[in-house]
């Protein structure tokens, strides 16, 4: 364990200083500078291209980066695997594209960590699987396969899947973004009533109304670094920066 | 405000289904399909009865001498004649029956990959075809049981054939999922190793593999040991089948979408438990197909072993044709017999490969 900076408030969870990403020659993330506080909700938006999954998937170490300093619940995220699955193991992320494994049922889904990372016996991990599945309203699918829920439900059983590992933090890479326009509602009542319960979750998302009713904090970025930050009503009221205006007029626009 | 009211489903138009609507969709589409049809169905009416007579209505089917082959059909009292050094080569007939409990052990196996109940299915399946060869080369061998040793050089026939792609195949699925592995390492010794290995035995002619397997093989061996023949065939199989596995496994490997390895990633597993419990399974059900017909092909290079003097099913044919009781030209029978026995055995594996596939589906909604 590495001690948080200095600078940083003993209560944050996330520390980012300097981050600094290339893919090849290709500078990505650009000092992006981030500290998120225990419980707090935070959403990032932005065009597609500006390093808004980037810089989550950085937090969980799907991607790695080569500059700067990144602390989660006191760890510092270095080239050491045990530091890189802790954190992962009280980071729970939820993707776009869901992610479910297909040959398993929903219920396996749900149990493969709780058994197999946290070593617990398999009908606790079912008991706290069944628990989760009915927060998220559909136990009546445990078993049934990914394949045959719709998108909104295999996003709900993707948000279960994560909280089986009872994680101090959520990652939310866009997980409205390729579901159908009626099932998107479903999928963030979960997020909402997620976020009222004080996880702490950092939302990549479009979903304005979300952002306005459960954020935070919305940090818009563009080509690579973080543009602006504020609390939702001045940030979509009163946008101090003209490219933020320019994006929140694109978005809301019509 | 009106309310939505769907239109109940109506049963498709009778033009679109049904025996003759099928009829004229496949076989009288066009009028030179016509006349294609037409045509098949003339050459089956002039062959078929032919043949048939050939094989049943003038065949000779009691006997056990050719004197008995009287009729001008097919001489199938051959067949009956040589079917014990068909199937089990010159095994000893009073210990026949341990190669039968070989089989019964392999099809128990297999049964058992499905029937097992779903908790331990897995478990009990992996160890017991891993268990499969040590128990069945124990068998056959007898020394380990303390049964009667029989010579690697009596054991022959179609169940050699069998057990020779069985034996391979059960060794070389785990390795060749290694080299599949290793090609997509990020180290570049694994990785070039892999590549090295996998390129050379897909590159090279299994023929030629036979040959350095009988007479290269032993020029490495320390003077004096004497490894078996059957086994340095054996491990030729072994390698020849990882090579071109190791290149089916590496297609399913592409198959799998990276947000797999992600999600897997996000709850924490560790490398292993990412490719074993998630990854493996899905490369698996993808490369099915190409899995079974690389073993098939396996299979059908077993005949192969002939030129090594092997007495594999069609080695122990050509032995039985030259025989001097049977000069009367038992070729066609012969052949006819290896096809049918084969193409069975293929046709099986293929149905099976079918119901593996129907049960990995876990698609479709229902």
């Amino acid at each position: 364990m590495t001690a948080t900076n200095s600078a940083a408030d003993s209560q944050d969870v996330i520390v980012i200083e300097n981050l600094n990403k290339w893919y090849g020659n290709f500078h990505v993330l650009r000092d992006i500078n981030l500290h998120v506080k225990k419980g707090e909700r935070i959403v990032i938006c932005g065009p597609s291209g500006s390093g808004k999954s980037t810089t989550i998937r950085c937090i969980n170490r799907l991607e790695e980066f080569q500059e700067g300093s990144l602390v989660v619940d006191g760890v510092e995220m270095i080239e050491d695997v045990k530091n890189i699955e802790k954190i992962r193991r009280d980071v729970g992320m939820v993707f776009q594209h869901f992610n479910l494994f297909p040959h398993l049922t929903i219920l396996e889904n749900l149990t493969l960590g709780p058994i197999w990372v946290q070593k617990k016996p398999k009908a606790e991990a079912e008991e706290i699987a069944m628990k989760y599945l009915e927060r998220v309203k559909i136990p009546d699918q445990a078993d049934k396969y990914p394949g045959q829920l719709s998108g909104g439900q295999q996003q709900r059983v993707a948000i279960a899947r994560s909280l089986c590992m009872n994680p101090n933090i959520m990652l939310f890479d866009e997980p409205t973004s390729a579901l159908d326009p009626e099932m998107i509602k479903e999928v963030l009542d979960v997020m909402v009533e997620l976020a009222e319960e004080g996880m702490t979750m950092i939302c990549v998302t479009h979903e304005m109304g979300f952002a306005k009713k459960v954020a935070d904090r919305v940090i818009f970025m563009d080509a690579g670094q973080i543009v602006e930050e504020n609390e939702p009503n001045e940030f979509f009221n009163n946008p101090q920066n003209e490219r933020t205006k320019l994006f929140l007029s694109q978005i809301l626009g019509h | 405000m009106k309310e939505f009211q769907p239109i109940a489903a109506r049963p498709a138009p009778i033009k679109t289904v049904g025996f003759t609507a099928w009829l004229r969709d496949n076989l009288f589409s066009t009028i030179p399909n016509a006349v294609v049809t037409l045509s098949v169905i003339a050459l089956l009416a002039y062959y078929l009865p032919l043949i048939f007579d050939w094989a049943f209505w003038s065949a000779n089917f009691t006997g056990t001498t050719e004197d008995a082959c009287v009729k001008e059909g097919a001489c199938w009292v051959f067949i009956n004649a040589w079917s014990y050094q068909f199937f089990y080569g010159t095994y000893p007939v009073e210990e026949v029956w341990r190669i039968n409990l070989t089989l019964v052990l392999l099809v128990m196996v297999i049964a058992a990959s499905f029937t097992l109940p779903k908790s331990i299915r897995l478990k009990a399946s992996i160890t017991s075809w891993l268990l499969l060869p040590v128990v069945g080369i124990a068998i056959l061998d007898g020394r380990l049981l303390g049964l009667e040793v029989v010579s690697t050089d009596l054991w022959g026939g179609f169940t050699l054939n069998v057990f020779m792609a069985a034996a391979s195949i059960i060794v070389a699925f785990p390795f060749s999922f290694l080299w599949a592995l290793g090609r997509r390492s990020e180290m570049p010794f694994i990785r070039s190793v892999s590549v090295i290995f996998i390129e050379f035995f897909r590159g090279v002619p299994v023929l030629s593999l036979f040959f350095m397997g009988s007479v290269m093989l032993p020029l490495f061996f320390a003077e004096g040991t004497n490894v078996d023949k059957l086994i340095r065939v054996w491990l030729v199989l072994i390698f020849f089948m990882s090579g071109y596995m190791a290149e089916v496994f590496r297609g399913g490997f592409q198959a799998v979408p990276s947000g797999q390895y992600e999600a897997a990633d996000s709850i924490g597993l560790s490398y292993w438990q990412k490719i074993l419990l998630i990854i493996l399974p899905q490369v698996i059900k993808v490369s099915m197909p190409n899995i079974l017909a690389t073993f098939v092909m396996l299979f059908k290079n077993t005949t192969f072993l002939l030129i090594i003097g092997i007495p594999e099913v069609v080695q122990t044919l050509q032995t039985a044709l030259s025989n001097s009781y049977w000069l009367g030209g038992h070729a066609l029978e012969g052949y006819l017999f290896v096809f049918l026995v084969f193409w069975g055995s293929c046709f099986s594996m293929s149905v099976l490969a079918r119901r593996i596939e129907r049960q990995m589906n876990t698609d479709k909604r229902d």
